[in-house]
């Protein structure tokens, strides 16, 4: 098929009905909206830091605990801080921290889904039984399990987020593999002679990587909602760094007086969420992905 | 055929239920004992002479082998000893049963509110076709889905104490002193709590009744003449009850985390609270007990959501499904 | 069309039935002015590729299309009471319609069948009107009927401990419960093993001729065809292109695609010849095809078949919808044929009714 578009031969005249490029999300306007959210959130977390808004350390750039004004539009926090560099700066470790975290797990539970598919048997046996045990945990009472263990701080976070989100991610990426593995090409590789390495990444990737990425997506949403839920327990990440959980933590104290400490960062938190979400939900009905659930 | 294969899913799926809980004991024991400035280092104290810590050690038993302190532990545990707090030296089931009743009723009243107006909402989704009440529902649900329920709960705090709405915030009041103060001091973290169910179980609902509605059987069915009413209770209710019920143990996990959250943000004196305590103490006597004690309920919840689609649902009983 | 008269009407007839889907590429035309009669009792085949429109028009005649279905044109009644056109009823008419005189046999009887319930309930809920109740006995006659041996276990039964054959065997009893004058059956053989076609076909069309309902046999299988029918309509383009008795259209196909049809049967004196050797692809209509459907494919086509479409015509005792076949009457030439008629273009187009919809 290839050789022939390939030959010089067919090079007549264009395909007539060339298929018109869409946006993405075609007629979805909640995920396209979504989609816009995320990748404002992201300019945020990426070039917000060259933004002229101040020193997110410096003390008493106003008074203490002011109340979102036309020269600090987000306030003071009860060192008198600006709250504006601080929000910059949480965006910033929220996606930083549960997007790394994301990329491990999706590297990780790719690698055992498609191998628990591959190898029956033992291998199998032992990878979908881990991923069972593991589910067997209710998610934030893991993470603060690891956060006792380990120590409050990003890495137990980080960790958390792995082990929470690689049972499913595995058992989606296993599910997918399993309906190719038997497909006549990828028996006809291995007839060929190709080893197991080859056939993982060369045959199956390309075919599991819709539902992958849908659930890359989830996790992500669950690595924000957990990241931030063990930080707003004062379990992830400690001051003086802030994440968009802690800023809600370090604000839950003056919530009477100085609500906006807490909303302010908890909106953004909803709604960089939800772009997640939403963008998944795009994701997996562009992609025709079925099956796939949100979290846990 | 039906009832040995009817047995044997039920049977296989309780042996994997013990397995699990098995593995869990286990991870959660070596989690807390081998980790460095775990259970054995915070019972022997920083700073205490090598005598006192043979001393303490023989009186732990921390210098037998692992394995054998893990089956100890295991022939307490299954005896109903839980252990004894390293804080206050109160027995952890003692502690348990007195914090239970606070968490099991903020969990009840959470899952009741989410079956209750969820189910409903669902299937009214379900059947309803407007375009823009379905972008609506779907936008709405999203948030729901999204919002952290410490950002929920802040929010709740902030309203209903800021402009005093009538239901009272934090102050827990027991239930046998007060049942109807009880009620009112458990609502809104009930609610903060059932939001996430609640969009949780309308959407999958809302896709299960319309998936059910464009399957073969229902055609047939709206082809023989039935009403669209007959078709719903006949037909759809119980076929579209299968994925609910997986999400509605899929929320019991939610839950327990939850109740972490919400218990520490109203302040209500819960199992989860203690957990949360017993960490930040360094409590790993309590901590392994209440983690073990959670995973149990989880495990337990997990099954009999496995039990009741499998009564639902003929096929999985017969293994054509999963 | 006197309506009212239902012994003296026949039990399905469309004329000129225009249906669109309406798809993000904009309307696709799957009935292109069909025109099908079915007469009281008749045995009828309706064949055609995937794509030709026979499900839509079967699913049409009890209103059952998916809810992107848009009616533009046309009329289509059942025992004489319309169900589109001037008059259709939507509602508990429409039900009334559904229930009395109208049966359907699906193509995967498993997936026909609720999963989470016994066939027994099942059988009742389908059972003669107002007798909803405990009927278990005439449900095991029924099933009897049918040719099922060990009843019992079958009423006991969910639908996925049956296996293809036995669950058509139980939507065959279903389907003639309530007595139908017309039953539709959409490939009812399809998902059956092969080796049981045969008897399950042989079932239906003897319960439907010992009841002296009406069958409407949707299919490929032109040997089943040729068996059992008594009238064969070959559809093509959304438009039947053919029809008349089985025997006449079969033994002498003069429409190029019938005889393509017919030369495509296994056992044929072309052995391995099959329909793709026509070359290209059933048409997807996004409009009235002006002129015939199956010229760009036609071996044999003249220079007016792409723009101008030809008129029914009775030829050899079938009515015949070609060029090549101008017909014994009427004018050879290629005058514009439905001058007469209404254009389904123009018609009005509406939507169909809120129960439809929830039918997909």
């Amino acid at each position: 098929m290839s050789a022939i578009t390939a030959s010089p031969a067919s090079t007549g005249p264009p395909p007539a009905a060339a298929p018109r490029r869409h946006l993405p999300f075609h007629g979805d306007a909640l995920s396209r909206l979504g989609l816009l959210l995320l990748i404002g959130f992201l300019l945020v977390a990426v070039f917000g830091a060259w933004l002229p808004l101040g020193d997110p350390e410096a003390v008493n750039a106003g008074p203490r605990l002011a109340a979102p004004s036309g020269r600090l539009w987000a306030g003071t926090d009860s060192l008198g801080r600006s709250v504006l560099p601080r929000l910059v700066e949480g965006i910033r470790t929220t996606f930083l921290l549960a997007g790394t975290a994301v990329m491990v797990t999706a590297a990780v539970s790719v690698l055992l889904g498609m191998m628990a598919a591959y190898y029956r048997g033992l291998v199998a046996e032992l990878i979908t039984r881990g991923a069972d045990v593991l589910f067997a945990f209710p998610a934030l009472l893991l993470a603060i399990l690891l956060a006792a263990i380990v120590g409050p701080g990003a890495p137990g976070a980080l960790i958390s987020i792995v082990l929470i989100c690689s049972p499913l991610m595995v058992r989606v990426v296993r599910a997918a593999s399993l309906s190719v593995v038997d497909r006549d090409f990828v028996v006809a590789a291995r007839v060929g002679g190709a080893g197991p390495g080859r056939i993982l990444l060369v045959h199956l990737l390309p075919n599991i990587a819709g539902p992958a990425v849908v659930q890359a997506t989830y996790a992500l949403s669950v690595g924000m909602l957990l990241e931030s839920g063990l930080s707003f327990l004062g379990l992830g990440l400690q001051p003086p760094s802030a994440s968009l959980g802690s800023l809600v933590h370090e604000g839950a104290v003056y919530l009477p007086i100085a609500p906006w400490l807490v909303l302010i960062p908890g909106t953004l938190l909803t709604l960089a969420i939800m772009a997640v979400n939403l963008v998944g939900d795009g994701l997996r009905d562009a992609l025709d992905v079925r099956g796939v659930e949100v979290r846990r | 055929m039906a009832p040995s294969g009817g047995l044997r899913y039920f049977a296989g799926r309780l042996v994997t239920g013990a397995v699990t809980l098995w593995v869990v004991s286990v991870l959660v024991f070596s989690a807390v004992h081998l980790v460095p400035g775990g259970y054995p280092d915070i019972v022997l104290g920083p700073a205490s002479s090598p005598q006192v810590r043979e001393a303490l050690r023989a009186e732990f038993g921390l210098d037998r082998p692992l394995v054998l302190q893990y089956l100890e532990w295991v022939r307490h545990v299954l005896t109903g000893d839980l252990g004894t707090s390293l804080g206050t030296g109160e027995p952890v089931s003692a502690q348990l049963m007195r914090r239970l009743p606070v968490t099991a009723e903020l969990a009840g009243l959470s899952l009741a509110l989410t079956v209750l107006a969820g189910v409903p909402l669902a299937l009214l989704a379900g059947l309803s076709r407007g375009r823009f009440g379905r972008g609506l529902s779907r936008l709405v649900g999203s948030s729901a889905m999204s919002v952290p329920d410490f950002v929920l709960g802040s929010l709740l705090v902030f309203l209903f104490s800021r402009f005093s709405l009538g239901l009272p915030v934090g102050g827990y009041v027991p239930l046998a002193e007060d049942p109807v103060a009880n009620l009112r001091s458990m609502a809104l973290p009930a609610l903060t709590l059932s939001v996430f169910g609640l969009a949780l179980v309308v959407r999958t609902g809302r896709d299960a009744v319309a998936a059910t509605f464009s399957s073969p059987h229902i055609a047939a069915a709206l082809a023989r003449g039935e009403r669209i009413g007959q078709v719903t209770r006949h037909h759809v209710l119980r076929n579209a009850a299968i994925p609910v019920l997986t999400v509605l143990a899929t929320y019991a996990g939610y839950l327990m985390g939850g109740a972490v959250i919400v218990e520490n943000l109203f302040s209500l004196p819960g199992v989860a609270q203690a957990v949360l305590n017993a960490i930040n103490g360094r409590d790993y006597a309590t901590v392994q007990g209440l983690v073990l004690v959670a995973a149990a309920v989880f495990i337990a919840i997990n099954l009999l959501a496995d039990f009741a689609y499998g009564v639902v649902d003929p096929r999985i009983r017969a293994g054509h499904r999963g | 069309m006197s309506a009212e008269t239902g012994s003296a009407a026949p039990v399905l007839a469309a004329t000129d039935l225009v249906i669109e889907y309406s798809t993000r590429n904009g309307p696709i035309r799957s009935l292109d002015q069909a025109t099908l009669t079915v007469g009281s009792g008749q045995i009828v085949a309706l064949v055609g590729e995937s794509g030709s429109g026979k499900s839509t028009l079967g699913m049409a005649t009890g209103r059952l299309l998916a809810s992107n279905a848009v009616y533009a044109g046309g009329l289509l009644s059942v025992a004489g009471r319309p169900v589109y056109g001037p008059g259709a009823q939507g509602g508990e008419g429409l039900r009334a319609l559904r229930r009395e005189v109208l049966a359907f046999v699906f193509q995967n009887p498993v997936a026909a069948l609720n999963p989470t319930m016994r066939i027994r309930r099942q059988m009742e809920l389908a059972g003669p009107a107002g007798r909803e109740a405990r009927d278990g006995s005439s449900a095991a006659e029924a099933l009897g009927e049918v040719g099922l041996t060990d009843v019992p276990r079958v009423l006991r039964s969910y639908p996925h401990e049956l296996s293809g054959g036995m669950a058509q065997r139980v939507g065959i009893a279903m389907a003639l419960r309530r007595r139908p004058r017309l039953l539709i059956a959409d490939e009812p053989t399809a998902a059956v093993d092969a080796t049981l076609r045969a008897q399950i076909l042989n079932l239906l069309v003897s319960q439907c001729r010992d009841q002296g309902c009406a069958l409407l046999l949707l299919t490929h299988d032109l040997h089943a065809v040729a068996q059992h029918t008594e009238q064969i309509a070959v559809m093509y383009g959304g438009r039947m292109v053919e029809h008349g008795p089985t025997a006449e259209v079969l033994g002498r196909p003069m429409h190029p695609y019938t005889r393509a049809l017919v030369a495509a049967l296994p056992g044929e004196e072309r052995p391995g010849r099959r329909l793709e050797a026509i070359g290209g692809v059933p048409p997807v209509l996004h409009a009235g095809c002006p002129g015939c459907a199956f010229a760009p494919r036609c071996p044999d086509a003249l220079p007016n078949c792409r723009d101008v479409r030809p008129a029914d015509a009775a030829v050899a005792g079938r009515t015949l919808t070609c060029h090549l076949h101008p017909g014994e009457i009427g004018d050879p030439s290629a005058a514009p044929n439905d001058a007469g008629r209404p254009r389904a273009t123009e018609a009005g187009r509406r939507h169909l009714d809120k129960e439809q919809e929830a039918a997909r």
